[in-house]
């Protein structure tokens, strides 16, 4: 089961006071949140601060949801994106980044999906996460370390990708 | 010399004259029966006064009178509007022939039939008009396909303004949503709020949230209809799905004895179909049979769902015991913006978009009614 507590969540829309609601019934649900405005401002602050999950309006001034979106990939490479599309823009979006988001949803999205979708993406992460960290590991394993060189180097590890 | 018929061969030479004359005539005559008899266009003959003499096979077909129901009737009486045909006459009296577009005429059935029509005045060989001939083509075909596109070009027009609507719309609807779960959550968790009011608001609150998913629903599915865009298939209980819409339009059954009587069982019935679609299909099946209920202004009202299995179909029935449809309208329901009600009540696009749905989900609508009784329309849907 996922604490909600641990999943970081970034916001970013125009939609100012949709926002604003929308940060507040999430923090209040218990996940940790950040709320921005812009695809840049996104940007900007992924640059300092580590999230597990981001939505991303599609449609903003600026750098668009896709771009925005590629963009935080290339930050935080395991960070799974949300993306929300209007009616009718669905089939571009998908055409122009499909393999890099987490999911498409059609606006206006139900609240409560759209937790259990933060939810899942967040799983998602973590299994890409522990993935790669094994995958590490095996790596280690067969490259002929000695069996307290192997520790230290997956305790390395673990602080790298932040599993205990 | 001097030839001089005697009185017996003038006699025989004007016989002869005479034979060969009735040949021509008799040979004009089969030419124009058979005229007459082929042509597909209305070709009619009248007198001066405008009464008919003789019309064409294609006129019989065309308008659904046989020969003799029309004998001695005026051509003028046929016509839809018969001060029309009136003008095209003395235009042809006058100037010997007159030729009009589009004139409309009317059908034993009440049908109307376009044609362009040509007058044309016979004169014998003083040049007195003795009668009038007129051929009509009938167009109505064509015509029908020229309504069919003007259709087609208003439909993609309300397809334009719907989705610009329903774009602008939808952020509006959005924030109202979130406000309103965000209201509910803090006051659920409000001190110093009697348990009374607390659930007076939380009520409210969850109303407000579902009266805006409603919305939202009614926007995106014009628009989906719009664009027909596919269903989105989902497992869910019809039955909850039925009593949730039915919630829905409570409002409009205030003040008015309504009984609105839901025929099957409370437990769940599953099906797999596109829940939000069926939801438009009901809301807009129900808000029809209200209307109907109310206009009746009986104070029996009575409105029945119903649903059972049909082989690998699910039928679900609405019933009530409002106006009723007449026979011959009841065709015309399926057709946009087709509409009885009075301007800001209808639209004519329920029963359309309801079509347009069950088709798209793979079942079938149907309507059976009688007027001054009820109204019951069958939608088959593939479980
Ligand atoms: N249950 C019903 N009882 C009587 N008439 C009905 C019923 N349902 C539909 N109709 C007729 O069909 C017409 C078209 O319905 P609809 O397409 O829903 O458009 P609207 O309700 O906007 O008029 C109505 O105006 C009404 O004349
Ligand atoms: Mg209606």
């Amino acid at each position: 089961m996922t604490n909600d507590k641990d999943v970081k969540v970034l916001l970013i829309d125009d939609e100012e006071t949709l926002l604003e609601y929308l940060s507040k019934r999430l923090l209040r649900e218990g996940f940790t949140v950040k709320a921005t405005f812009s695809g840049e401002e996104a940007i900007q602050v992924a640059g300092d601060e580590n999230f597990d999950v981001a939505v991303v309006d599609l449609k903003m001034p600026g750098i668009d949801g896709v771009e925005t979106q590629k963009r935080l990939k290339k930050i935080q490479p395991f960070l799974q994106c949300i993306v929300l599309t209007g009616h009718g823009s669905v089939e571009s979006a998908l055409e122009s980044g499909q393999q890099d988001a987490f999911k498409y949803c059609l606006k206006p999205i139900d609240y409560e999906a759209l937790v259990e979708t933060i939810r899942e993406a967040y799983e998602k992460r973590n299994e890409l996460l522990n993935a790669k960290f094994r995958e590490k590991v095996e790596d280690i394993s067969s490259s002929g370390l000695g069996a307290r060189g192997i520790k230290r180097a997956i305790n390395e590890l673990r602080k790298t990708y932040g599993i205990d | 010399m001097e030839s001089t018929d005697s009185p017996q061969d003038q006699l025989k030479r004007v016989s002869q004259e005479l034979l060969s004359n009735k040949i021509q005539l008799h040979q004009t005559t089969v030419f124009l029966q058979s005229i007459l008899q082929n042509s597909n266009d209305l070709i009619f003959a009248t007198d001066v006064d405008g009464v008919l003499v003789s019309f064409s096979k294609g006129g019989e077909k065309a308008l659904g009178y046989t020969r003799e129901e029309l004998a001695g009737s005026f051509i003028r009486d046929l016509a839809d509007d018969p001060l029309e045909f009136d003008k095209l006459t003395k235009a042809s009296r006058e100037k010997g022939s007159a030729v009009r577009l589009e004139l409309p005429f009317r059908g034993k059935d009440g049908q109307t039939i376009h044609c362009d029509i040509s007058l044309t005045d016979l004169t014998n060989t003083e040049g007195k008009t003795v009668g009038r001939v007129a051929i009509c083509r009938d167009i109505t075909h064509r015509k029908k396909l020229q309504e069919d596109l003007i259709q087609i070009d208003r439909l993609a027009e309300i397809g334009r303004i719907a989705s610009g609507v329903a774009h602008e719309i939808n952020n509006p609807l959005a924030i109202i949503s979130e406000i309103s779960g965000w209201a509910g959550a803090v006051v659920s968790d409000a001190k110093g709020l009697s348990e009374e009011d607390r659930e007076e608001l939380e009520t409210a609150a969850r109303r407000i949230g579902e009266q805006t998913d409603r919305c939202k629903a009614i926007t995106l599915q014009l628009l989906s209809f719009a664009r027909g865009s596919g269903p989105a298939i989902a497992s869910f209980d019809i039955h909850s799905l039925i009593k949730k819409t039915v919630s829905f339009l409570e409002p409009h059954l205030k003040f008015k004895s309504i009984d609105i009587v839901l025929n099957f069982e409370d437990e769940a019935l599953p099906i797999k179909s596109d829940p939000k679609m069926l939801e438009q299909v009901f809301v807009n099946l129900v808000s029809n049979a209200i209307y109907a209920v109310k206009e009746k202004g009986t104070d029996k009202g009575r409105i029945e769902l119903k649903i059972s299995r049909a082989g690998p179909n699910m039928e679900i029935m609405i019933s009530d015991n409002g106006t009723g449809i007449p026979e011959g309208d009841q065709k015309k329901i399926f057709d946009l913006f087709y509409t009885t009600k009075p301007l800001g009540k209808g639209t004519g696009l329920g029963v359309p978009i309801c079509r347009n749905i069950i088709k798209k989900l793979g079942g079938d609508i149907s309507v059976e009614s009688q007027e001054g009784t009820g109204t019951t329309f069958t939608v088959r849907i593939p479980v």
